[in-house]
This record gives C-alpha cells, structure tokens and sequence, in this order.
C-alpha cells in the first residue's frame, strides 16, 4: 500500500500537477534568505533540498550545530595529486545557510542535491583538460579581473558572469545604473515584498537563461554539458525525495537562480545508467571557519562577494525590519572608523551624507540607496571628492575583520589534529593564543634531563616551528638571533589568529600531518627548482624542518644541477649556503656527510670560473665582490676539505692580470694582502703598475677602489703603499688627474672619518709636515677659491665615463 | 533691464544656446519638480549627458562621467551648495553654468573670483552717491548675485573661489549655513528662497590661490572633476565643442578633421602624463597645464587662421602654430620639453604624422 501511495506522488509530480517550491537565488544575497524563511514559514516543507554537494550530508549537520560562527566554508579536495578543491562558502545572509537552520530548528529533513563531490571534481578536471592550456591562463587572467567587479557566489555563476561581462554591462546601463551590481541591489536586495522577490527572480533567470543557453552550448560545449548533467542530476534527487514520501507541494527546493527554471518535471532527470556512467575520484571534505576578507574575493578562492560586511548589515537591519536604517548605520560606522584613524568627520557630515545617498537613489527611482550610492555619498562628504582618503575606511567597513570558528571537535582535519598533539607534546599549547610571546630556544642537547625526549625538546619545538614556516602558517616569526652566528640559538615571536587556523585546514591539501604537509610543500618546490642556489636552500630548509628524506632528495637534485652549473655568482652563494649546512649540521643532527663532496666539488669549480668571471662592467662587478667575499670565507672556514691553495694561486692570478675587471683585481689583491702574502716589495711593485703614468686614470682608480672595499686597517698598517699612491697622484698631469680624481673620491667615500684621519696622518709623515697639520689642513672647510675650482670640475666633460 | 534679447552676442549663456532644447526638456518633462526648479532631477541629467526629449535630440553637455553629474544633481537636491574642484580645463565652470542653466534657468548670477573681491560682492554693496542723498535705503542697496539668488530661489555661481582671500570666503559660511543675508543698515534680513544654491568652482593646479577653510569645506559637497578618462572620450568632447563654438564665432573655416584632432588630442595627453599612449616611452612634462580646453582652443584658433588667412581648411602649419603657444609656454624648459617630444616620438610615428612633424619643428627652429 505504501509502495503505491509513493509510485502515485512520484507520478503526480511528473504529471505536473503539483510540483515542488523552488526558490531561487544569488547565493549570498540577504534578501535572498528573507524571502526564503518567509516561503519556509509559509509553506512548513517536509523536506528542504539545496544546491550543495550530496556526500556532505555529515557536515551540513554540523554546519548548525551549536557554537558554528559563520563565515564558514565546506572545502572539498581529491585525495590524490595534483590536489583539486571545491569551496562553499557560507555567510550568515547565505540562503543555503538559513535553510539549514531552519531545518534544523523545525525538526524538518534537509539535504544537498548537487552533484556528489567525488564526480564534480572529476568532472571539473576534465573538463580544465579539454580547455587546453592556452585558454586555462586566459581564463585566470580574465578571472581575475572579473572577480573584483563582481563579488559573487559559485564558481558557475561567476563562469557565466565572465562570459557575458557585455550583457551583464548592458542591463546596467538600460536600468542607468553605474553597474550591474547596483542593478541587481536596487531591484532584488531591496525588495521585501512578500512573493515579488520570488517572482521576479524566476522571471529575470528564466530570460537570463534563454538569451544565453544557445550562445553557452556554442561557445563552451563543455559548461553547457557540465550544467546539465548537475541539474539532470538535481532532478533526480528531488525525484527520490518525493519518492521518499514528501508530498510535492511540501518541498522547497534551493538553488541557484539560474537553475531554476530547469528543474521541472518536464526535463528528464538522471538514470541509474547515467549515474554509473559519471567519472568519479576520491574526494574528501572538511569544514573550515573562513573570512569576510577572504569572502570579499581579495584572496584565495572566486567565490564571494564585494563587500560581506555591508550584507551583513543590510542583512540585520532586514531581520529587523528596519532597512531604513542602514544608510544611516553605514556611513555613521564609516565615520567613526575615520575618526579611528584621526581624521574628523562630523555627525552632520553624516547627515548630509545620508541625503545625498537618498537622492541620489531617488535619482533612480530607488525606495534606499544602494551601497555604490552610500560609497559615493562617503566619498563626496568625507572625503571632500577624493576617494584615496575615504579608501581605507570604506574597505575596513564594507569588508570588516569577521572571522568564523568552529566548535572543538567539528570536523577537524587531520593536520589540525596533529597540530595540535604537536603543541601538546612540544609544550607548546600556552602559545596559541592571539597574544605575541616570544620564544628563546636553545637547540644542543640538554644534558640535565632525563629522557631524551626532553633534552632535545628546544631543537623538536624549533623543527616544528620551521614546518609551518614552510607551511605558510603564519603562527611562530623567526626573529634575528641576538647572538651574532651562534648556530644553536634561535628567537621566535609566536602569535596565533584564526588567520592562522584557516591556513592549517588549507594545509590539509597537502599531507595528513604537519610533517608530511611540510615535505610536500618543500618536494613541489624542489621538483620546480631549476638553479643551484635555490636547491641549495632547499636542502637547509629541509635540514630545519628535520626532513632528512627531503634533505636528500634536494643533494641528488644539487648534484645533477650542478654539473651544469656555471655562473660563478650562484656556485658561490652555493657552496656559502653548504657551509652553513655543514656547520649547523651537528647541532640539528642532520648527516651532512653527502654535502661535503658537492661542496667540494662546487668549490672547484667556482675557482676555475673565477678568472672568467672576472671580466665584467662594473655594474656586475659589485655582485661578483660579495661572491668572491663568500668563496673566500668558505675557503677559510674548510680550508681543510676544499682545497684553500688552488683558490689563493687563481686570486693572486687575478690579482696581477690586466685584462680583468681592476675592481675585481684590486679587491683580490687586498685578500692576497691581508693573508700576506705578498710582501712589501710585491706591493710596490703592483702599486706602481697599476698606477703608472701610462694605465689610463679610470682604470687605475678602480683598482685603488676594489682594493680599498676590503679590511682597511690592513691598507693602513702599510705606510709603503701610500707613498707609492701619493708619487702616483704627483705624477699626473692635470687633465688625467681630474679623472682619477672622481674614482679616489668615490673609493675614499665610504672610508670613516676617523680612517681618512688616519690616511691624513700617513700623507702627513710622508710629506714631513707633521701629522697634525696636515690633519687639519685636510680636514678644514673649503674656501672660496678652492670650491671654485671643485666647482670647475662639474663641468669637466668625463666623456665615455 | 533685464536680459539683452540680442542673439548676436559674442557668447551666449547655456540657457540661450540651449533654449530649444530646455524648451523640449520641459514640455516632455511629467516628473515632480523640487521646489524652484524648472526641470526634474532626471529632466536635468538628461540634459547634461544628453539623450532625447520627444524628437528632440538633447546633445551630451559633459561626457565620460555621468555618475559625477549625478552626484552634482544629487547635491543640490539635498539643498547643499556644491563645489567643483579639478585641474584646469575639466570643464568645472562649464559643467557649473550647464546646471544653472537647466535647474534654475538662468546661469548669469555669477562671482568671478580674484584677489581683489571683497566681502561685498559676496553680500550686497551701496550706491553711495543714493546713500550719501537719502541714507540707507532699498534703491541705494546694490545687491550680489548671491542676494539675487537668495530672493528669487534660484542658483549662484562663485567661479575661482580659491582665488578670493580667506575673509572673503568666510563670509560665505554664514549663508551657507543659516540661509540668511543681514542688513543691519535696514534693519532687516533676507531669508533664502527654497531652491536657493550655489556652485563653487576651484582649481587644483594655481599658484597663488588660498587654502580653503575646513569650515567652509564642510559647507560644500564637493566633487573632484577628472580629466577626460580616455582617448575617445576627450576627442569627442573636443569635436564637439569645436564645432559649437565655431558655429557661433562663425569663423569661416571647415572643421578640422578626425585625424587633425585625434593627433592633437594625443598630443596633449601624453605630454599631460609624462609618457606616451602605449605606456612604453616617458617623455619630459611642461610645466604649464595641458588642459582639454586649450586643445579646444588651439583648435577653434587654428580654424580661424585658416579661415582668415588661407584657403578654409586647417593645414598643419596651423596646428603647429596652435601647439606651440598652448605648448611652450616658459620659455626655457618648454622649449626643450617640446623638442625632444618631437624628436624622441613624433618623428618616428611615420608617415601620417610627418607633415606634422616637419611643420612643428620649423616654427620651434
């Protein structure tokens, strides 16, 4: 009997006779839930069936469960690589969100009848696939651009939205209003009459439809085919609830707008056939507390609308039934957020404010102004017509700071999960809360304690706090150590933010545990990695992260990188970065036996290259000075492992040759000088060549520079070097001497004046004028001649310099 | 005395140059009118950006952005006095007398500010040699524009007000905000009519103007007027207020062409932002303002030497002569602006823009 009682309904719906509610929306949209609670109250459905994924039955029951604070988000992800997501986002004013609640509350069944994850993403995949690459990056682009005109629900809508910007441009421009989402405010948001909501939505999406159905199915087969198979599929969930027993008429069916006038009972709805035929890949889902700011679609996913705070508002005045209000609330809020930042805007700005809102909604026939109208209105009298002083105001008051939470215990990732045991464990937990406390760790073993848990208990807390570095969980900032090069001290500021609670279920995405996560992040760089110094990185950030199996992945990716390496810059910063690897590496107890032949090997070909390298302008001159800076200190500090004398035969090769950079010359002889070796009579013989009459002024100088950007007391320890500098000066002839003179004042620049007292008191013995009046002759003001004659040099044309 | 009848004037205000299509406007026009104005809002922002009024075409009197003209409209709705504030030549006084013109039909009470305008323009003045006679009475008031307005209900402009002393401005406040003239000399006060408005104008690039109270800041609702926003829009409001004035200035010279205005106005543009269309070359700025209004000139200017002295039909000597003087206008760095203009973009735009190019540089020698 009940059999056919069911058989009957189900045909009656067929036949048309009595069909479901449905009630279409934009799915954030205040108004949109207003109406919807009011069609529930009326019609008291049995059963509330809404766009959403169907195997999110779980979570849509905790999505209402107490202590949720929207905005939330039902993130759905492939298990397998590459990783892709779907996002539903859920504000307070979203109608999917109301209609849950309803349920909840009247004790009525409520279930998601989209497609089932685990086909839509496979779907999804293939369709990205067969749009090719070129028209996958034009899409982002446009995507981009589009998503900050029009904040806006899933990503289908925001799809046709983009693909019909000229349409949606044309019925902003027939109604005379500046843009579409004026429009759609003016005529949908505002409205609260009872039913002409419902009405003129079906109408608006039903034309919206038939203008561009055709144009959809020619120019992308694929959306258009997509579209139907989630709504044949939809037909069929509605199908099996009326089946199920739910009277026709007792059923609401929530969807987005434009879906609703294909869910009729004249379409057919998906077989068993059809339902087995869809591809599907494992998925799974969680709920995360999400953001305003991330909902205003300035960040991450494209779903979302402009301004979630001014809905928000516009949704409580609605609750009140006091729309009147919201001008009024709007701009005074925008006021004091001005005042906030200690810029004065009176109450009677506000008042003003509120009317030229008003008229200028009554401009357009609007009952209230519209949030462009109340923007503008801030503009004009706040911001006295300027916008950039209102800007920041208006973005704190229409996209606010709200974020959601979720109860303990409601649908954790398993990275949270872990993350916490991991605080717990690391005695972390004290931590984790919105105050900034900072964190002095000492990572060598502690010899005092028992376990060894707790002897390394700094070093664990450090290795942790390195993985959500990596993470992009933004919880713990590594601050500079306070002592200088000390490899076991480290400092850390710890602030924890729901900011930070949504990056960790975002971490989710990429591994079960922080640690795995941690290793997936870093295995995707280095598979994207194409230079050594990056895979060098690579290899310290796996070392602090204590991913030994990344460690070594990333030294076979350096090895296979550095046989082609060859840019003497980038091989040094490589083996200055291996260093430090292999200095750190027994305080982190990481094996760093297999860097050391790289290192090695790097280094030697870093000494081969440097002659080479040394013939460049003078513009990469001062990048090759810092590598050969790095090579020489690695050459110190291992001079046991890399081999230190090949290093010092090519510097003082490069010291002597002419053919190089003289910068590079000059600042390889100050290494070979302050090593010593090379002697008094060696120096002057290399002073006098490199400043002989004959070697043109600018080259000369340049030397003198490269040799001076070193350790000067070293220069100034050696009196016989500046006797040979001062013959030189002499020498020359006035013109050539101008010239040199811009290149020893540039390297004379940066010496300190307590140094250039020094040299005045060096010039002083040589010249037998006694150090303290040479001193003060150098040192004195300028007067008028000579600054004439300094000012003559100005216009001394220096030509090809 | 009233208003000359005389069409053959010189310049005719908006509300005489547009009379028929105000006429239309207010013929078609069903829709409720605030109080003192002639028009409704929307009958004043149709004229304003143009549309149709029954079979009359209303052109476009302000093009590019007709939310700002909304705002304006907005303004004087809510009875708040607007200022238009923007660099030279975006069309504030323009856009001032147009409003004037549609709402309250007569845009000729105007304040021209100077440093020399005293706090009397801005109230009323006496005839001396009748107060001298007969002491204080009504036929020896000399009453402002802005009294004017005040009595009939109707709308003052104030051009320049940036350009009056900060006293003067001053005076502004308290009938701003009380509504209200005193004349204690008669012992009595006018009361402002409804409808009664003022627009301000200002400019943002003058030397030698005083800074605005904030008292009398917040008095105004105050809209800033951005230059054209793109190529098409500025060489569109340049054809067409070439060709109206050169209607009533009779000049007898053909229009110039499409092409002759797109260079100009390109021109201008770059040399406006310092680099060239494309974005892809930075060019040296003049130091005087390159507005859309010398652009009109130089072109009107252009059809009047070709009209008085060659054939009728602009040539590029015209133009280059136009564009030097709106161009170099210090001497010095102008000079050298202009000519690496020429040199690093002009000369290499190719053909089209060759004869341009030869006529520029044989005037800059």
């Amino acid at each position: 009997m009940a059999e056919s009682v069911r058989r009957m309904l189900g045909d009656q719906w067929v036949s048309g006779a009595r069909e479901p509610h449905r009630f279409g929306v934009r799915h954030l949209s205040p108004a949109g839930s207003y109406h919807l609670l009011a069609l529930l109250e009326e019609v008291q459905p049995t059963a509330v069936l809404i766009e959403g994924p169907s195997d999110a039955g779980g979570l849509a029951g905790q999505l209402v469960s107490r202590g949720v604070v929207p905005p939330v988000a039902l993130l759905a992800y492939t298990e397998q690589l590459p990783v892709r997501t779907l996002l539903y986002p859920f504000a307070d004013y979203s109608p999917e969100y109301q209609a849950l609640r309803w349920a909840h509350r009247n004790g009525r069944h409520a279930e998601f009848i989209d497609l089932p994850t685990e086909a839509s993403l496979a779907i999804v995949e293939r369709k990205r696939e067969a749009y090719g690459e070129i028209e996958r990056k034009r899409e982002q682009e446009r995507k981009q651009e589009r998503k900050r005109e029009h904040g806006n629900e899933d990503a289908n809508e925001d799809e046709r939205e983009r693909k019909r910007p000229d349409l949606y441009a044309r019925i902003a421009e027939l109604s005379g209003e500046p843009d579409y989402e004026a429009y759609w405010e003016r005529h949908f948001e505002h409205s609260l009459e009872p039913g002409s909501y419902r009405a003129a939505i079906a109408r608006f999406s039903e034309e919206m439809r038939a203008m561009t159905e055709e144009e959809e199915l020619r120019a992308a087969p694929q959306e258009s085919a997509y579209n139907e198979i989630r709504e044949s599929y939809m037909r069929r969930k509605i199908r099996d609830t009326i089946a199920a027993g739910h009277l026709p008429e007792r059923i609401v069916v929530l969807t987005g707008a434009h879906h609703t006038p294909a869910l009729t009972p004249e379409r057919p709805a998906m077989t068993d056939e059809e339902l087995a035929l869809l591809p599907r890949v494992p998925t799974r889902m969680t709920l995360m507390p999400y953001s305003y700011y991330k909902l205003s679609s300035h960040s991450g996913y494209g779903a979302g609308n402009a301004a979630p705070a001014y809905f928000e508002l516009l949704w409580q005045c609605m609750l009140e039934g006091d729309l009147d209000r919201l001008p009024a609330l709007y701009l005074s809020s925008v006021a004091s957020r001005m005042r906030e930042q200690g810029t004065w805007r009176s109450t009677a700005s506000v008042i003003e404010g509120v009317r030229l809102a008003e008229a200028l909604a009554s401009l357009h026939d609007g009952a209230r102004p519209t949030w462009k109208d109340l923007r503008d209105a801030a503009t004009i009298l706040f911001g006295h017509g300027e916008f950039a002083v209102v800007a920041e105001a208006l973005a704190r008051t229409d996209i606010g700071t709200a974020i959601g939470s979720l109860p303990e215990g409601v649908s954790q990732t398993p990275v949270q999960d872990d993350l916490n045991r991991e605080l717990k464990r690391l005695k972390l937990e004290k931590y984790k809360t919105l105050v900034a406390a900072e964190l002095d760790l000492d990572l060598r073993e502690n010899r005092r304690v028992q376990s060894e848990e707790s002897a390394f208990l700094d070093l664990n807390r450090s290795v942790l706090l390195h993985r959500l570095a990596v993470l992009g969980i933004r919880f713990a900032r590594k601050q500079h150590a306070r002592q200088a090069d000390a490899t076991w001290a480290e400092r850390w500021v710890l602030q924890w933010s729901p900011e930070a609670e949504i990056e960790t279920v975002e971490s989710t995405l990429k591994g079960e545990t922080v640690e795995l996560a941690a290793a997936y992040v870093l295995h995707e760089r280095l598979h994207a990695c194409a230079d050594i110094a990056e895979a060098a990185k690579i290899i310290r950030l796996a070392g602090e992260c204590g991913l030994p199996q990344v460690a070594g992945d990333a030294v076979s990716a350096l090895q296979r990188l550095a046989v082609d390496a060859g840019n003497f810059e980038q091989i040094a910063e490589t083996v200055r970065e291996l260093s430090v690897q292999l200095q750190y590496g027994s305080v982190r107890r990481i094996d760093t036996e297999p860097l050391l032949p790289i290192m090695r090997q790097l280094f030697l070909r870093g000494c081969l290259m440097l002659i080479e390298a040394s013939g460049c302008n003078d513009d990469a001159a001062a990048g090759m000075v810092s590598a050969i800076h790095a090579m020489n200190a690695v050459a110190q500090e291992h001079y046991s492992e890399v081999d230190e004398p090949l290093w010092l035969s090519k510097l003082k090769e490069l010291a002597e040759r002419d053919d190089r950079n003289p910068k590079l010359s000059g600042y390889a002889f100050s290494i070979v000088l302050e090593r010593n070796e090379a002697g008094e009579e060696e120096c002057a013989r290399e002073v006098a060549r490199r400043l002989s009459p004959g070697i043109p002024a600018d080259l000369g100088a340049g030397w003198f520079e490269g040799l001076s950007l070193r350790n000067r007391y070293a220069l100034l320890s050696r009196d016989y070097l500046w006797r040979h500098l001062d013959a030189y000066i002499q020498s020359l002839e006035a013109e050539p001497f101008k010239r040199s003179l811009v290149f020893l004042r540039r390297a004379f620049g940066t010496f300190e004046p307590r140094e250039k007292a020094a040299i005045a008191e060096l010039l002083g013995d040589i010249w037998g004028t006694g150090a303290d009046t040479t001193g003060e002759a150098l040192q004195r003001p300028l007067n008028e001649e000579e600054k004439r004659s300094l000012d003559e040099l100005n216009d001394f044309d220096f030509g090809d310099l | 005395m009233g208003m000359d009848p005389k069409q053959d004037v010189l310049r005719l205000p908006a509300e005489k140059l547009y009379a028929r299509e105000l006429e239309a406007l207010k013929e078609v026009d069903k829709e409720e009118r605030p109080a003192g104005w002639q028009l409704s809002p929307k009958a004043v922002l149709t004229f304003i950006v143009g549309g149709q009024a029954g079979d009359t075409a209303i052109t476009p009197k302000y093009i590019g952005h007709k939310r700002l003209v909304e705002m304006a409209i907005a303004t004087l709705l809510t009875d708040r006095a607007l200022l238009l504030i923007g660099e030279p030549g975006t069309a504030k006084s323009w856009l001032s007398e147009n409003l004037t013109a549609a709402i309250h039909g007569d845009s000729s009470k105007v304040i021209q500010g100077t440093a020399g305008t005293s706090e009397e323009h801005v109230r009323y003045s006496w005839n001396y040699a009748l107060l001298l006679a007969q002491g204080p009475s009504e036929q020896a008031l000399i009453r402002s524009p802005i009294f004017r307005a005040m009595e009939s209900g109707g709308i003052a402009r104030f051009e320049e007000i940036s350009r009056c002393a900060s006293e003067v401005q001053d005076a502004l406040i308290s009938i701003l905000s009380e509504k209200t003239i005193a004349i204690p000399e008669l012992n009595r006060e006018v009361a402002a009519e409804r409808g009664f408005s003022i627009i301000a104008t200002a400019n943002t690039r003058d030397r030698g103007v005083n800074e605005m109270s904030a008292a009398l800041k917040r008095r105004f609702n105050i809209i800033v007027l951005p230059a054209p926003s793109s190529l098409e829009t500025e060489i569109d409001i340049v054809r067409r207020r070439v060709s109206e004035i050169s209607a009533s200035y009779r000049l007898r010279a053909s229009q110039p062409d499409e092409e002759t205005v797109r260079k100009v106005v390109t021109i201008f543009r770059e040399l406006r932002s310092g680099v060239t269309l494309d974005g892809k070359e930075k060019v040296k700025a003049p130091t005087g303002v390159i507005s859309t209004a010398e652009a009109i000139s130089l072109l009107t200017g252009s059809m009047a030497l070709a009209g008085s002295f060659g054939d009728g039909r602009i040539t590029d000597e015209d133009v280059a002569a136009g564009l030097q003087g709106a161009i170099v206008k210090d001497e010095e760095k102008d000079r050298v602006a202009w000519k690496e203009y020429l040199e690093n973009v002009m000369k290499k735009r190719g053909a089209s823009w060759r004869s341009l190019y030869g006529a520029c540089s044989e005037i800059n020698g």
